[in-house]
């Protein structure tokens, strides 16, 4: 499948993947909130949205990502993004551009549909470029530091956090092999004459019957084996671990947080500036 | 029809990290009613190739050609032509999603817009093909069948549109021995019965000459051996270059034959080896009652 989607890891070496999950997580949380940042008309100002963007767009770059699979990606995303342009588009009151009837176009309207979009896109590329930088196990890793703290206050949240990290890890590894039993079994059943290019929307909601079935089968299938898998393998989910490799912070991880503060400041400031 | 593919080139995930060539350069063709067996290790292209030749995927470079279209088109003439091919993948007991085998096995011929009684008949057909009693399977749901059983309901379901060519891609794998020789040969029959145009991937090759007449080797995306299914399979050095074992008949005659009997070694299935091995002693037997006049 040529997308890079959320949940692809490719061991590659580059910057991005050399620094701390833990850096890479703070980051990606922050790159994830920054376009919600925004000032008194709920949505950020034009050089606050600039400044994320080309941000990103380094990030990408730096990351080694293959930036056609991205933009692929991300022109499925469009997909949902239309709907919520569409809805922001007629409920946002405001100056009327364009009045046909009862509908009315405000330029306030275009502008929040625009920005809706705008933190969809941006979501889905920092997910992305998260997990293609980070390994499952190091992902897990991280977030049992950083969720580490709260252990300490009480014991169930401890265990909590090992099952919830487990259950991340596993579910993002698995998102690619989804998509690819997708894609098989589309073939299989165009091979068997099933339209799935029709045109017709009703048509094509019907050959996704076929595709769900055997989809939902072989995942509740594939989670009962790895279950008795790693059952076998004496897995417990409330153990105490050690691990391989320690989590240690280095000059790398604090230019990196030091960058990612500065940026979030500058948006911050230029968000209040703009109001 | 005839089928021809000129330089398929298909690389998986192009222009990403993940970027691998599955095909490079196969070019082949395949007569109407012809039957050709298709090798190699894993990753060696096999499956890729076969979903090129059923249209699935679009080459990256050259083409396939079905008769006069190309496969992957998006023509009217190209769908219709590829509705002719029948492909059944592999493990196709996982993509069975219907309610009951009547309906799993009719899904391809409604597909294929044909009326009611033709449907019934066309299940009734291919279940009777697959060797399943068609009275007591017919509105079994699909998911309390065997494996074995599922298999064979999966196979109808692509046998039942009755395609011009048929390509199965590993149907054996997971099956016990006797699993396997029951349905190689009934892949056989169906082949006679309807002189369609046959593409089998496997690894049997103990088996494989039973039911096919051409093999086609691949490795690394590459063919590296293409012709009569007896040449190629006792052809040591490009089972070797696939990185594939000889069949066991083929290493028993090669054996005997460094130990200095007069054996050919294209004998490859065992009554055929068996029939050349006494042959050769009854040659050695007469040698001796010749020359040393023993009794």
């Amino acid at each position: 499948m040529n997308l890079l989607l959320p949940g692809t890891h490719v061991a590659a070496d580059s910057v991005l993947h050399r620094l701390d999950p833990r850096v890479k997580m703070g980051g990606a949380l922050l790159l994830m909130v920054l376009p919600f940042a925004a000032g008194s008309k709920d949505r950020p100002c034009l050089a606050s949205t600039l400044l994320l963007v080309a941000f990103v767009a380094v990030l990408v770059v730096l990351s080694t990502a293959p930036i056609r699979a991205l933009l692929r990606t991300l022109r499925t995303v469009l997909w949902v993004g239309f709907f919520m342009f569409f809805f922001y588009l007629f409920t946002t009151p405001g100056q009327p551009l364009v009045a046909v009837g009862g509908i009315r176009v405000s330029w306030e309207g275009l502008l929040a549909g625009g920005t809706q979009i705008y933190r969809l896109c941006l979501l889905v590329t920092v997910s992305a470029l998260l997990t293609f930088t980070t390994s499952p196990a190091q992902l897990a890793h991280g977030l049992e530091a950083v969720l580490a703290p709260l252990g300490r206050l009480c014991l169930p949240v401890r265990e909590f956090t090992r099952a919830f990290t487990i259950v991340l890890t596993i579910a993002l590894r698995f998102v690619p092999t989804l998509f690819d039993e997708i894609e098989k079994i589309t073939r299989a059943q165009q091979a068997r004459g099933a339209d799935v290019r029709s045109p017709s929307p009703v048509q094509r909601v019907r050959t996704w019957v076929p595709l769900f079935v055997p989809i939902f089968v072989s995942a509740f299938r594939r989670a009962d084996e790895l279950a008795m898998a790693m059952e076998a393998r004496g897995f417990r989910s409330a153990h105490r671990r050690t691990h391989l490799h320690r989590l240690q912070l280095t000059g790398r991880d604090l230019m990196a947080s030091l960058v990612l503060v500065a940026v979030g400041l500058a948006i911050l400031g230029l968000e209040r500036w703009a109001q | 029809m005839l089928i021809r593919v000129e330089g398929l080139t298909y690389t998986y995930a192009a222009g990403t990290p993940l970027e691998r060539a599955a095909l490079r350069g196969v070019s082949l063709d395949i007569r109407a009613g012809e039957r050709v067996g298709i090798l190699g290790p894993t990753g060696s292209g096999k499956s890729t190739l076969v979903q090129h030749v059923a249209g699935l995927l679009k080459p990256t470079a050259g083409r396939v050609w079905l008769g006069d279209v190309v496969a992957h088109a998006r023509t009217r003439a190209a769908r219709a032509r590829r509705r002719q091919v029948g492909l059944a993948f592999q493990y196709p007991e996982d993509q069975t999603f219907e309610r009951t085998v009547f309906r799993e096995v009719a899904f391809g011929p409604r597909n294929l817009g044909l009326d009611e009684a033709e449907v019934l008949a066309r299940v009734r057909w291919a279940l009777g093909m697959v060797g399943l009693d068609t009275t007591r399977v017919m509105g079994r749901v699909p998911f309390t069948l065997s494996g074995g059983e599922l298999r064979r309901v999966a196979l109808a379901g692509v046998l039942a549109m009755r395609p011009e060519v048929l390509i199965l891609d590993e149907p054996t794998a997971g099956l016990d021995p006797r699993g396997r020789r029951e349905l190689l040969a009934q892949v056989r029959t169906w082949q006679e019965e309807t002189g369609m145009t046959l593409l089998l991937v496997s690894h049997d090759l103990a088996e494989l000459p039973r039911v096919v007449e051409r093999a086609v080797v691949l490795a690394g995306g590459g063919v590296v051996a293409d012709g009569p299914v007896r040449q190629v399979l006792s052809d040591g050095e490009a089972l070797r270059v696939a990185g594939l074992d000889v069949p066991p008949t083929v290493a028993l005659l090669r054996a005997l034959r460094t130990a200095g009997w007069s054996v050919r070694t294209d004998r490859l299935l065992p009554e055929e080896a068996a029939a050349e091995i006494a042959e050769a002693r009854d040659i050695l037997h007469s040698i001796a009652d010749d020359g040393g006049g023993h009794p």
